[in-house]
């Protein structure tokens, strides 16, 4: 394969070669890739159905928040992708989920390598029973083998990432336990992140925390998405308006809209998003 | 206008006396009890204490008639039982207590199996000790510290395996639910996750079972009997504390009764301490 | 405004704002057209009365501007609502400055009063236009209330009728001042007072551009007019 440009400006033939080599190496920023692709997504509790023929693409690498009122599918829709539903008999998903081309609502994918490429962080801080250090290195140890110098320098990493290597760094073999409700949260978050998915589902996160651990949280949620792919489940709109690139509004398991989160939140396209995002809900 | 005033002072002044009335009941109630509890107590303390000199812990128990002697061989002999009986019996309860709330959950072979076992947790000790003898004594044609293990065993484990399901049943689905979403097999999420969770309360049961054994008399009657010399022969008829004190208490030596007063307390303070530890152990947990 | 929020609170924070807006709207209004009246009747008692109530206009624009932050601090308003109050706040600004323009009327209207120097100019096209403005104005007003984006895309268009007034005005001032230059003192006042009323025009047509960009969230401002009617229509 010949590629050939022809400029004399020495500034446009440095951007053409740099969008030309994140093409070869995939991640073009210029041309925006899907992480999920979600086609006719339907989701039945027995007999109940929660979803509703959902077509969804989640793009890489940015932020995609879901917002609804209660019961309106956001959380089934996550907890699909990562098919968490799969633990409880009774809950079934049709259609198709592509991972990066893979359907994985393929009966035959191997949930347990699905769930550690995609990641999720729920709403209640659930720290393992064990030290700090223990809690990232679970994770990782299931799929990796690595040194112990290694290890050490993966769980600096993970806590770095989830901004609580500075609280946590001399205690890191006290018990998960000892700390406070916003920095369980982001030990679970480091913890998701340690194991290097593609993408993280975070549901809720930070409904049970403090404002200024969720101001944390949210900053947070802007640096990792410069790696990872990021899905986030909110009742609090302003959150959603605040944090993601997208915005997808859901009612009663039918996705009602999805678009730009900036679109959405100043010139949304239905009537029905208007009146959730502005509050009227009579 | 006093706004500290109830709204209807009648109810409220009912309300208050009701409340002093089942105040007081209560409290009746408890004093009745540990009337009866401190009056054990105390008998057994002073005529146990009585006996307890360095005697009992370094001799053996005595011949009839002779004097003195102690319960060094009825201690050694119960430890040994009893230690057997908890190597036996933990892994056994602990990985069916695993197995009923980890895994088997709905299915047939769950059910019935907590139906044999709330069935065995009522199940007379003399009952046990008699099928244990015709199973295992009958067979051999004599009696052995095995024998009386096994009935013990077979006392110990469905109280482990009752609490340790309870326990594992009280670790919130959250916890298992983060485990898998990181990719966990299930039966490492069964291990070292839930069980590691409910650590303390498994524990506990444990040693409450070990609590419950320790004084348990009709089983080893059949089983391991009683030997009056130092016997450390798990094959052979073993002495241990319960048998003694059935024997030397209804004897009319008056060292041998003063010696089942020992014994008494002896077990007594065990049982007290291994629910102590065992209290401790499960506080531990809640202040994680 | 229709379609209640949940919160009946913020409802009539968002009605108030907007009667403030139409009061001021209304207040406007009639220091044009009691300008006008003392620059047709040369009246001094009027050309007084507008320069004094100048100060009440500009206390409403504080006003209204202090009312829309608090919407803004206290409700994180979203669409419809953020489209409103983001032009509510602009809107007021130029009434405002309409205001200011009225008051300019007033002023040079006093000052040929005072050096009792009218030339006694034709000022038809003065009169004209100032109808025209004040007309423009109650339009745009009424767009607003009605949120009407048809009405006001009309009051776009109408206001070049009040800029090609205003030129030919100033064409016929020409000719007059360099017919008889002892009237250019005058007459630079009343192209003053000619070129007020064409920016009222043009304050009147900004307010209903914002009629729009509520309706249908399109910022038309600088488009031209049949993209404009498109877009109002759609």
């Amino acid at each position: 394969m010949r590629t050939v440009f022809n400029t004399n400006d020495t500034q446009e033939a440095r951007v053409l070669t740099d969008a030309l080599l994140d093409d070869l190496s995939g991640s073009n920023p210029y041309i925006a890739k899907n992480a999920l692709e979600i086609k006719d997504l339907n989701f039945y509790y027995g007999s109940y159905q929660g979803l509703k023929n959902i077509n969804l693409d989640i793009q890489e690498r940015k932020v995609t928040a879901f917002i609804g009122p209660s019961g309106c599918g956001k959380s089934t829709l996550l907890r699909s992708i990562n098919r968490m539903y799969d633990l409880y008999p009774g809950q079934r998903a049709e259609g198709e989920i592509n991972f990066y081309g893979e359907n994985i609502l393929n009966p035959k994918q191997d949930l347990n390598l699905l769930r550690s490429r995609i990641g999720m962080v729920f709403q209640k801080p659930t720290p393992f029973p064990m030290s700090i250090y223990e809690n990232i290195a679970f994770g990782v140890r299931l799929y990796e083998r690595l040194s112990k110098g290694e290890m050490d320098e993966r769980v600096e990493w993970a806590l770095n990432k989830a901004a609580l290597w500075g609280e946590s760094k001399d205690k890191l073999n006290q018990s998960g336990l000892s700390l406070s409700g916003g920095q369980q949260q982001r030990l679970c978050i480091a913890r998701g992140v340690a194991v290097k998915p593609s993408v993280l589902l975070l549901d809720e996160p930070t409904s049970a925390l403090d404002p200024i651990s969720t101001g944390k949280i949210e900053e947070l949620i802007n640096e990792l998405k410069l790696d990872y792919t990021i899905a986030i489940v909110t009742h609090n709109m302003q959150q959603a308006a605040r944090v993601s690139d997208f915005t997808a509004y859901m009612y009663l398991g039918e996705l009602v809209e999805f678009g730009k989160t900036d679109e959405i939140f100043v010139k949304p396209k239905r009537k029905e998003t208007e009146d959730y995002i502005t509050g009227r809900f009579g | 206008m006093n706004q500290m005033k109830p709204i209807n002072a009648s109810i409220f002044n009912s309300r208050k006396r009701n409340n002093k009335i089942g105040l007081f009941l209560s409290m009746t109630a408890m004093t009745v009890g540990m009337l009866f509890l401190f009056w054990i107590l105390s008998v057994l303390f002073l005529k146990g204490f009585a006996a307890i000199n360095w005697e009992i812990f370094t001799a053996s128990t005595p011949a009839p008639g002779s004097e003195g002697g102690g319960l060094a061989n009825a201690i050694v002999g119960s430890i040994m039982l009893i230690g057997c009986c908890t190597l036996i019996s933990t892994p056994i309860g602990v990985l069916a207590g695993l197995y009923l709330s980890e895994y088997g959950n709905r299915s047939k072979v769950a059910s019935i199996t907590r139906f044999v076992t709330d069935i065995m947790l009522s199940a007379p000790s003399i009952v046990i000790g008699l099928f244990v003898y015709a199973l295992v004594v009958a067979q051999v044609r004599h009696f052995s510290g095995w024998a009386g293990t096994i009935a013990l065993a077979l006392i110990a484990i469905p109280v482990v395996v009752r609490t340790t399901e309870n326990m594992l049943q009280l670790v919130p689905g959250s916890l298992r639910e983060a485990a898998y979403a990181l990719g966990t097999p299930k039966w490492k999420v069964a291990f070292s996750i839930t069980l590691r969770a409910a650590k303390s309360g498994v524990i506990t049961g444990i040693l409450l079972a070990l609590a419950r054994v320790s004084g348990e008399t009709a089983p080893l009657l059949f089983t391991a009997l009683n030997n009056q010399f130092f016997s450390t022969n798990m094959n052979a008829p073993m002495a241990n504390l319960p048998v003694v004190i059935f024997q030397f208490a209804m004897s009319p030596y008056d060292n041998w009764v003063s010696l089942a007063w020992g014994g008494a307390l002896l077990i007594t303070i065990a049982v007290l301490g291994l629910n102590i530890l065992a209290r401790v152990v499960f506080r531990e947990k809640v202040q994680g | 405004m229709p379609d209640k929020h949940l919160s009946s609170q913020f409802d009539s924070d968002l009605n108030s704002l907007c009667s403030k807006l139409l009061e001021m709207g209304g207040m406007v209004e009639s220091q044009i057209s009691n300008a006008m009246h003392a620059f047709t009747e040369m009246d001094l008692e009027s050309c007084n009365q507008v320069i004094e109530r100048e100060k009440t206009v500009n206390d409403f624009e504080i006003d209204v501007d202090l009312a829309c932050t608090e919407i803004i601090a206290r409700r994180q308003p979203t669409a419809r609502d953020l489209r409103l109050v983001m032009a509510v706040s602009k809107a007021i600004t130029n009434l405002e400055r309409a205001g200011d323009e009225a008051e300019s009327v007033a002023k040079r209207t006093k000052r040929i009063i005072e050096a009792a120097n009218n030339p006694g100019i034709n000022v038809a096209e003065i009169e004209l236009s100032g109808q025209m403005a004040i007309s423009l104005l109650r339009r745009s007003l009424d767009a607003f209330a009605r949120l009407d984006a048809i009405a006001a895309a009309d009051v776009i268009k109408e206001d070049k009728l009040i800029d090609e007034e205003f030129r030919s005005f100033v064409r016929k001032l020409i000719i007059y001042m360099m017919e008889d230059p002892r009237i250019i003192t005058p007459a630079l006042d009343m192209l003053t007072i000619a070129k007020a009323i064409e920016r009222i025009g043009d304050h009147a047509k900004n307010i209903a551009e914002f009629v729009i960009y509520i309706v249908k969230g399109a910022d038309i401002r600088h488009l031209p007019h049949a993209e404009i009617l498109r877009q109002a229509s759609e």
